[in-house]
């Protein structure tokens, strides 16, 4: 064994290592309920949450009361529904968002979002012409 | 099965120019495949006849990317909307200056630039690739032929080949002619109702999107040619003569695709509102990832020019940097990061097509590496394979009933894949190894090895975290891609090495050097190095020892290549590219920590404080509020507000309509004093949203740059936002100018102050300016009322006031004696109440410190480069006169 692989072989140790310490931190895509148990494991530990708005709910947001503070229901893939607190201001067109994804965790009686991906649908939308009359 | 339609004439298109299009990407694409079946004939046979016939072919084939490239543009520029692209990308109001933007927010108009990125550098290898144009120009073609093929455009009932960007709207979107107004205009005049384009993405719609695309462009291309240099050195059964154009054409690629990366940071901290230059987005990583490769290419390029040694490891890097530059594309362009990015773009359906390029390397790399009877078994193998990936591609729907067989098929496409992978590796490692005995550690050759290795363990972290959807979509998984914080957290530590490193390699020189020579500088720079982080450590206010180490290795990096180059290199500039290079990446490496580690969000506060707890998950107190988000503050219009540092007031809005959007501006006035009240500076911010009916609101940021630190801000929100109370108490009422209106309620008393009348197009336009009293307090109203003198309508447009509560609009207008004077005028007034209600924002505001070192650093790196590309250029011309 030469030292020349020796470095090599610390190398590939790194890089696997790296690697493993990666995937071992990364969070998964899970349900509410799957949320609500690891975080009696594990509190305080972001988990992604994929879900949509329950529009049939109030989403409250007033800036002048806590303009860090959004309150909604959403459900998640499987239909479980849960009560959602965001901290940051109501995103634009919140209410049209289709799909969205939570990152956070559940506390108490409700889920604690620090971050929410989401796709506009408008984003991609071909809206159909304007009628132009001549 | 759709019913044909009857109509064969459609009024008003330009069939001709799409028919021109579609005959150049044919031409195009047919030219690639002759001129590289050409230059292969030209590297067996050496007839010149053959030489010339691949040039021609090639550049005939350039020229017709140009036409493309002509042709889609004069699309775009006449609004010709039957075409599809032109329709779905652009718009009547598109500045033409953006119209150039339009080539990369589509797929076709991306490929269409690769292609002519590519076209340009195949004309600039036939000048100076000599002896080795052949063979080169063989893998630049094969890409051709790949690329103008993904914009062919054939349908052949299910299968297809490549997406025209000369495809018609009609055909495109059927539907679109089933719009029930057709049945009256008559479809064949559709075209009446596509007088305007779906727009350009307002994202898009940025100086820096001018030119930051087409440089990441030129970056990826140039990625091919290194690339190619080894593929042509193989086939040369391991010629030496690549390695030094190979060298100088990964320094390209080093350079522009670097310069390209940052220029989309700073790109993403203009203009989008997340707060900073770099997110670990997954689109930010892919465009890293070749980058990174490829600085680690160059470098074991310039040890195997020096030494002879690691021939294997050049060869390997330069080929892994193209192939993730394939591997980016496939990411970004394949719609696989949908969930994961912030800015992913859509699917075309060419998934299957890029997977098929991306493999159609492979093949060749492993064609060029056999020789006589093996080759001949690879090419059986690769035609049984190819059909695996083909139906594995395009099997992307799978009927229910075959889903085992189409799981089966992946898992064995799978195999079969990383089989191959293996076997050419095992080849490339047989063909190329040379033994020259133990690497001496007092070596130059050895510590760059070192440092490229780094710098591959630097990108295997970004590749396992970047390639997560891939997995999923290709194992069902359900994991989330890492946080930001997990790679900041790991890239942290391996910047350390690398920057030591890149101090250390320059003293010693290749093969082998005493080190008692250079013990004395190095001791100098070390006392030096501790000395000045000191200082430095003290002036940015750097807190934690890991940071520290950081700063410490910067300083060490700077001054080590600083005093290399003065002693070593005196005032010949020309031979301090590498040094200038390593220069600015320490100092954009300084930059990145100091603006990062002490970013500081001058609008957190502590309200509310009671909603999220006060220590995280770890027990940490969580001080700066950055966990819990209360990073945003209200500010209530011309009510100043104490922020970190400054006193914030939102004085005033400005609406402005631009394009096809509504810009909302929004004037916050920051004062900085000292405890005596003396203003220390003051400056104001106009953070915009903009109102967009594609996009919905876009919040863009305004920023205020200091030498020394930049005040970062943006809107989150603002009281427009809010759903509105409907107006009440409604009163109808004549006003003129002795006679003053009340509100229903009796708390707002109107006087007309003045009557402006303009002549417009139309006909007449009369605005009121209307003084309204409350209390104490007054505010000025202006509604106006327009008359069309063509038709005799009248429109009517109100005034309101949130803060009053207050909206009042003309009806009608009475005048009650002939005598044209105004006080014979009665307007006939409605107004309205409701609560009333300040208006307010909700503003996010960062102090970055010293992120100009950043952009500083960039511009000494691309300098650098500049700088070592001339000077390996001169070398390789004294070399070979």
């Amino acid at each position: 064994m030469k030292p020349f692989h020796i470095i090599l072989l610390c190398i590939a140790g790194i890089g696997i290592a790296l690697v493993v310490s990666l995937y071992g931190n990364t969070t998964q895509y899970v349900v509410f309920p799957d949320a609500k148990r690891m975080a009696q494991e594990n509190p305080g530990k972001d988990v992604h949450v994929v879900c949509k708005l329950n529009k049939a709910k109030p989403v409250i947001y007033d800036a002048q009361v806590n303009a860090n503070r959004l309150e909604f229901n959403a459900f998640d893939s499987l239909n479980n529904e849960c009560a959602v607190v965001f901290t940051k201001p109501k995103p634009t067109q919140f209410e049209q968002l289709e799909k969205m994804v939570l990152i956070g965790y559940y506390e108490k009686d409700h889920f604690l979002a620090n971050e929410i991906l989401s796709k506009c649908p408008s984003k991609y939308v071909e809206s159909p012409p304007k009628i132009v009359r001549q | 099965m759709k019913t044909e339609s009857p109509i064969t004439y459609f009024n008003g298109e330009w069939l001709w120019l799409g028919n021109i299009g579609h005959s150049m990407a044919v031409i195009a694409f047919l030219a690639a495949i002759m001129s590289a079946v050409f230059y292969f004939w030209h590297e067996k046979t050496a007839l010149s006849r053959d030489l010339v016939f691949a040039k021609r072919l090639f550049q005939l084939h350039v020229f017709s990317v140009i036409a493309m490239f002509v042709v889609l543009f004069i699309a775009i520029f006449y609004h010709r909307y039957e075409y599809y692209y032109a329709w779905r990308h652009s718009s009547n109001a598109l500045p033409v200056y953006y119209m150039i933007s339009c080539f990369w927010e589509g797929q076709e108009g991306s490929f269409l630039l690769w292609l002519f990125w590519n076209g340009l550098i195949g004309l600039v290898l036939q000048r100076v690739a000599k002896n080795w144009e052949s063979p080169v120009m063989v893998v630049i073609a094969f890409a051709q032929i790949a690329l103008s093929s993904m914009l062919m455009g054939f349908h052949w009932g299910e299968f297809s080949l490549g997406s025209s960007p000369f495809d018609l709207l009609r055909e495109q979107r059927p539907d679109f002619l089933e719009i029930p107004i057709l049945g009256q205009m008559g479809v064949e005049n559709y075209l009446q109702l596509f007088k305007d384009g779906n727009g350009l993405n307002q994202l898009l719609q940025n100086y820096w999107m001018v030119i930051h695309p087409p440089t990441l462009f030129l970056g990826f291309a140039t990625a091919i040619v290194p690339f190619a240099y080894s593929l042509a050195s193989l086939w040369r059964k391991n010629d030496r003569g690549w390695i030094p154009f190979a060298l100088i054409w990964s320094l390209v690629c080093v350079g522009i695709l670097g310069l390209g990366v940052i220029m989309g940071g700073f790109w993403a901290y203009e203009s989008l509102s997340f707060g900073g230059y770099w997110a670990w987005d997954p689109v930010e990583n892919a465009s890293l990832m070749p980058w990174l490769i490829m600085a680690s290419a160059a470098h074991m390029l310039i040890i195997t020019k020096s030494t002879g040694r690691h021939v294997f490891t050049s060869h390997l890097l330069v080929q892994l940097a193209f192939w993730l530059v394939l591997y980016a594309t496939f990411l970004t362009r394949s719609g696989i990061l949908g969930d994961s990015s912030v800015h992913s773009f859509t699917d075309l359906g060419l998934s299957g097509q890029l997977l098929i390029f991306l493999l159609a390397f492979l093949a060749l790399a492993l064609v060029v590496i056999l020789q006589g009877k093996q080759r001949k078994w690879a090419l059986y193998s690769i035609a049984g394979f190819f059909f695996i990936p083909m139906a594995l591609a395009y099997g992307i729907e799978t009927p229910e009933k075959l889903e085992l067989f189409y799981q089966w098929l992946k898992g064995l496409g799978t195999i079969l894949f990383l089989g191959w992978l293996v076997f050419y590796l095992y080849l490339l490692f047989q063909r190329t190894k040379a033994d020259l005995g133990d690497e001496l550690i007092h070596s130059r050759e050895f510590w760059m090895f070192l440092g490229s290795m780094f710098l591959i363990l630097s990108l295997v972290q970004v590749f396992a975290g970047t390639s997560i959807p891939v997995f999923n979509k290709l194992f069902g998984y359900k994991t989330a891609v890492p946080t930001a914080a997990d790679y900041n957290r790991v890239q942290l530590w391996l910047a350390m090495p690398i920057m030591l490193l890149m101090s250390l390699g320059y003293w010693f020189k290749f093969r082998e050097t005493a080190f008692s020579t250079i013990k004395k500088p190095l001791f100098f720079i070390l006392l030096a190095s501790i000395g000045i982080t000191f200082l430095l450590g003290y002036g940015f206010a750097i807190v934690g020892a890991k940071f520290i180490l950081f700063l410490f290795l910067g300083v060490t990096l700077v001054l080590s290549n600083l005093l290399y180059g003065f002693k070593k290199k005196k005032f010949e500039w020309i031979r301090w590219g590498g040094n200038i290079t390593h220069i600015g990446f320490g100092v954009l490496l300084i930059g990145v920590l100091v603006s990062s580690v002490n970013k500081n969000i001058l609008s957190a506060s502590r309200e509310g404080i009671d909603l999220a707890p006060e220590v995280d998950s770890k027990g940490n107190q969580d001080k700066k509020g950055i966990k819990f988000n209360r990073e945003n503050q209200l500010l209530y219009k011309g009510k100043p507000q104490q922020l970190k540092g400054y006193t914030a007031t939102y004085i005033d809005n400005i609406q402005g309509v631009k394009n096809d959007s509504i810009d909302k501006y929004f004037k916050v006035l920051f004062v900085n004093r000292d405890e005596s009240g003396k203003i220390l500076d003051s400056f104001v911010l106009m953070p915009k949203t903009q109102n967009n009916p594609k996009m919905g609101l876009l919040a863009e940021p305004s920023t205020r740059h200091f030498l020394h630190k930049d005040i970062f801000t943006h809107v989150g929100y603002e009281s427009g936002m809010d759903r509105k109370e409907p107006f009440s108490n409604f009163r109808l009422d004549t006003m003129g100018f002795y006679k003053p209106f009340i509100t229903q309620t009796g708390k707002v008393v109107m006087r007309i102050d003045s009557i402006i009348r303009s002549v417009n197009g139309d006909g007449l336009s009369i605005v009121l300016t209307v003084k309204a009293k409350r209390l104490q307090d007054s505010v000025w109203l202006r509604p106006a009322f327009l008359i069309n003198e063509k038709t005799g309508s009248f429109n009517s447009i109100p005034a309101e006031d949130n803060r009053f509560g207050i909206m009042i609009s003309i009806l009608n207008i009475q005048i009650t004696d002939s005598t044209p004077n105004t006080n014979n005028i009665r307007f006939v007034i409605q107004s309205g109440e409701k609560t009333p209600v300040w208006d307010y924002i909700v503003i996010q505001v960062i102090e970055f410190p010293w992120i100009n070192l950043v952009w500083a650093g960039t511009i000494i790196m691309v300098f650098g480069f500049i700088l070592a590309i001339v000077n390996r250029i001169r070398k390789q011309k004294q070399f070979i006169p």
